[in-house]
């Protein structure tokens, strides 16, 4: 089903707009041939077809501002564009928006050694913080498997979680401060990096995960950390799904982890099959989690050893690898990061739930039954941040089966998964935020009252309805 | 029959390498170090032979640094049985380890000594061959097979162009290509079992050889830098650079 509410009310013309767009841009920087117009107005999710009227790639933040308040006055939908990354629809323009590409607002100054801080246009793609933190012998903790296409503007708006919160936090933990241009045309310039700033409503706050709907980020000052020493993974095969968080809070008893991630031996074994990375065991087991710790001493690593003999004494887990080299980590970090990649060949209807640590055991016992009983013939794959309570659900298309078929017996299945979401106090989306996908289901996480705040402050800061329309909440 | 395998530490391949500022020598502060990746197919090539039932201990050396025990422990969780560091601090150069790895093999008198065709920190390739001049023992260079054959083992070798198989009499010198086999993890219960099995130090000394460079490192420079690409607008420009600037078409 199709469903978007973006609208296009404007009364201008084609040409006109591209004209209008071009003055304030240039018109080098106004695209609207079909090739672009089909890639810059859709991410990741690819489920709505793109039909923007046009894109525009500004290069100041005065130009963002002279956009949205053009397009205010002309009544012109816009919809930000970061890496196109994002798995909720949120980045996608399928009703003549104009889509606000970022990708020529991607540069990097003003680092700081004593603050530990840099500037970064919101175009500037996350691993090329990674690199540039590394190059200053610094570290940007928050990454995940798509950090080399998007952008810092994209994880700000929606708030990047990945594989290390469980030591790192979220994207939301390393925004010292930022520039934003509100729905009105306003330029923000909030927090002034300071690490103390009590005076009174953090407004970073509001559009670090606001997915574009309150204003657009156009720069953002990153916080920068030391650089962990000798990552070192294990990967660990557990046979029973409960015994997975027995084993996290055995390790956290006496380690800080960096990660702790998990995987079936289904969503491993389609890893493997891919024939170029290497398998860990010669026996499988039907669960596998992925620690990682920094290895600094030798007591460190006698602390993982102690560990893991007490997880097999107990029987949790029955055999374990760890990682000898940078090679042999990148090698065993594959067999999770590659999943997403590797099943998409399959189609995959995503959810990305998630519920307080304590509560993952039950909670995944609940839908594991409900979906294998209501549909034994779909091959379901495990994985997720489950350190931090964080679970990806997907239902591979079975071949035979159409593809609107699949997702609207899906689409039955997010009712009752969200429903148990919402008996479990948890989140319909953990970290890939709202958007389109994940509107209609909104209110399994957040109470008719909060909605309706979150209405309000829209009005407050995007009068029109003009910032990323019909994304998260309809206005 | 006895298996030697010799294992090197050096810098961890996944590493970006940097070169110090005053460009005497590369960077190794705060540095993953790990075992040399040809070393690691020696190792599992010498593991799956134990496996296979042909060899019946594996002994595996390395020269270096105190910290090379680790990858000495590392070999022994692979499978080694027993090992051997012979410690020293100096740098160390292709001939040098040769002749002490020569000490070894008079010592333990294996029936075949594996070892990477080259390590990647300084990139020789000439242990193996020297180590075979100065024993006499028969070489088989740059395996990407290597089957024993009662009193023979023969030497799938990766040459130019294809494939030569020797056949060498035992006892003989294997030196490891990539393609030989692809190397396991270290298993946490194996490690656990590896910190039993004994480990030996030794020193240059007492094997009668005298570690001394006769090399001076003048000098150690990056690679230049690749310059950024370009975008063009059509393929008429595409062409034209390829052409005109690439001069590749
Ligand atoms: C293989 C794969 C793995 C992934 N793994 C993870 C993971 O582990 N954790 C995780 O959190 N996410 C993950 N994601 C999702 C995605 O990468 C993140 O949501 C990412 O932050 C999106 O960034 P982007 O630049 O691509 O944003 P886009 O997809 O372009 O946009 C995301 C949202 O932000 C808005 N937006 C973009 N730029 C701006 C701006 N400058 N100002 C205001 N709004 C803006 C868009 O309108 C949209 O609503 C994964 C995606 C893939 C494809
Ligand atoms: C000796 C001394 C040392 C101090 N050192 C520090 C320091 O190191 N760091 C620091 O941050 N502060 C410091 N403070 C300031 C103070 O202790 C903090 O601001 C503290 O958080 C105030 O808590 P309180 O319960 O006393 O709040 P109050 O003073 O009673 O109230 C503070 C504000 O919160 C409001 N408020 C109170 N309760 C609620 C509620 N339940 N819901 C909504 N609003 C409420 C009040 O209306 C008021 O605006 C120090 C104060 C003293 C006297």
């Amino acid at each position: 089903m199709i469903q978007t509410s973006g609208n296009s009310m404007t009364t201008l013309t084609q040409d006109a707009l591209v004209e209008q767009l071009s003055a304030i841009v240039g018109a080098d920087k106004v695209r609207t041939d079909a090739d672009s117009l089909e890639t810059f107005g859709k991410d990741w999710t690819k489920i709505y077809p793109p039909k923007p009227s046009a894109i525009v790639f500004p290069k100041t933040t005065q130009q963002v501002a002279d956009i949205v308040k053009f397009a205010n006055a002309q009544n012109v939908a816009l919809v930000p564009s970061g890496g196109r990354t994002g798995l909720s629809a949120g980045a996608v323009a399928a009703n003549g928006e104009v889509v606000v590409a970022f990708d020529y607002m991607n540069q990097i100054s003003d680092f700081n050694a004593t603050d530990r801080t840099v500037k970064c246009g919101a175009g500037v793609i996350t691993e090329q913080l990674q690199t540039f933190a590394e190059e200053h012998d610094l570290f940007y903790p928050v990454d995940f498997a798509s950090a080399g296409s998007s952008q810092i503007g994209g994880n700000i708006s929606t708030n990047a979680g990945g594989i290390k919160v469980i030591r790192w936090g979220m994207t939301r933990d390393w925004v010292a401060g930022m520039t934003v241009v509100t729905g009105e045309g306003e330029i923000l310039e909030l927090n002034k990096d300071l690490m103390k700033n009590n005076t009174g409503y953090d407004m970073r706050q509001l559009f670090i995960g606001g997915e574009g709907t309150l204003g657009f980020v156009t720069e953002a000052t990153m916080r920068l950390t030391r650089t962990p020493k000798n990552l070192t993974v294990l990967v660990l095969g557990i046979p029973e799904l409960d015994d997975v968080m027995k084993v996290l809070s055995q390790f956290q008893s006496t380690m800080d982890l960096t990660a702790f991630e998990f995987f079936s031996d289904k969503a491993m074994q389609k890893v493997l099959a891919r024939g170029d990375v290497p398998a860990p065991f010669e026996t499988s087991t039907d669960f596998y989690a992925l620690i990682e710790f920094e290895a600094v001493t030798d007591a460190d690593m006698d602390q993982a050893m102690v560990q893991f003999e007490k997880c097999m004494e107990e029987g949790w887990v029955v055999d374990g690898v760890i990682s000898q080299s940078e090679t042999q980590a990148a090698n065993l970090w594959r067999l999770r990061e590659d999943i997403s990649e590797t099943i998409s060949e399959w189609t995959p209807y995503k959810n990305d739930i998630s519920v307080v640590v304590s509560k993952v055991p039950p909670f995944l016992r609940d839908i594991d039954e409900i979906v294998t009983r209501e549909y034994p013939d779909f091959e379901i794959i495990w994985f997720g941040h489950i350190g931090d309570g964080n679970l990806h659900l997907n239902i591979l298309k079975p071949d035979d089966l159409a593809k609107e078929e699949f997702f609207e017996r899906c689409g039955k299945v997010s009712t009752w998964v969200f429903e148990i979401v919402e008996k479990y106090q948890g989140s319909v989306s953990a970290e890939h935020g709202v958007g389109m996908t994940k509107k209609p289901y909104l209110e399994y996480t957040r109470s008719a009252a909060e909605i309706a705040y979150m209405r309000a402050v829209k009005k407050v800061f995007d009068p029109n309805n003009i910032m990323n329309p019909g994304k998260l909440i309809d206005a | 029959m006895k298996v030697l395998v010799a294992v090197k530490r050096v810098i961890d391949y996944n590493v970006k390498v940097r070169v110090k500022a005053d460009n005497s020598d590369v960077d190794l502060t705060n540095v993953k170090m790990a075992m040399n990746p040809f070393c690691e197919i020696a190792v599992e090539e010498a593991v799956r032979l134990k496996e296979k039932g042909i060899a019946s201990e594996i002994v595996v050396v390395s020269i270096g640094p105190k910290v090379a025990q680790e990858q000495i422990r590392t070999a022994l969780a692979l499978g080694a049985d027993r090992g051997i560091l012979i410690e020293t601090e100096e740098k160390l150069e292709p001939l040098t380890v040769a002749k002490l790895l020569k000490g070894v093999v008079e010592k333990e008198q294996p029936q075949i000594v594996l070892m990477g065709k080259q390590t990647i920190d300084s990139d020789n390739n000439q242990t193996g061959q020297m180590l075979g001049a100065l024993t006499g023992m028969p070489q088989g260079t740059f395996a990407s097979e290597v089957a024993v054959d009662g009193d023979k083992v023969n030497v799938t070798r990766e040459i130019d162009g294809g494939l030569r198989t020797v056949a060498l009499n035992l006892p003989a010198i294997v030196t490891t290509d990539l393609r030989l086999n692809e190397p396991r993890y270290a298993s946490l219960p194996n490690i656990m079992k590896a910190k039993r099995k004994p480990l030996d130090t030794t020193t240059p000394a007492d094997l009668g050889v005298e570690v001394k460079s006769t090399l001076s490192l003048v000098k150690v420079t990056p690679p230049a830098e690749r310059s950024a690409g370009i975008k063009v607008d059509s393929v008429a420009t595409l062409v034209d650079k390829l052409k005109n600037d690439a001069k590749v078409l």
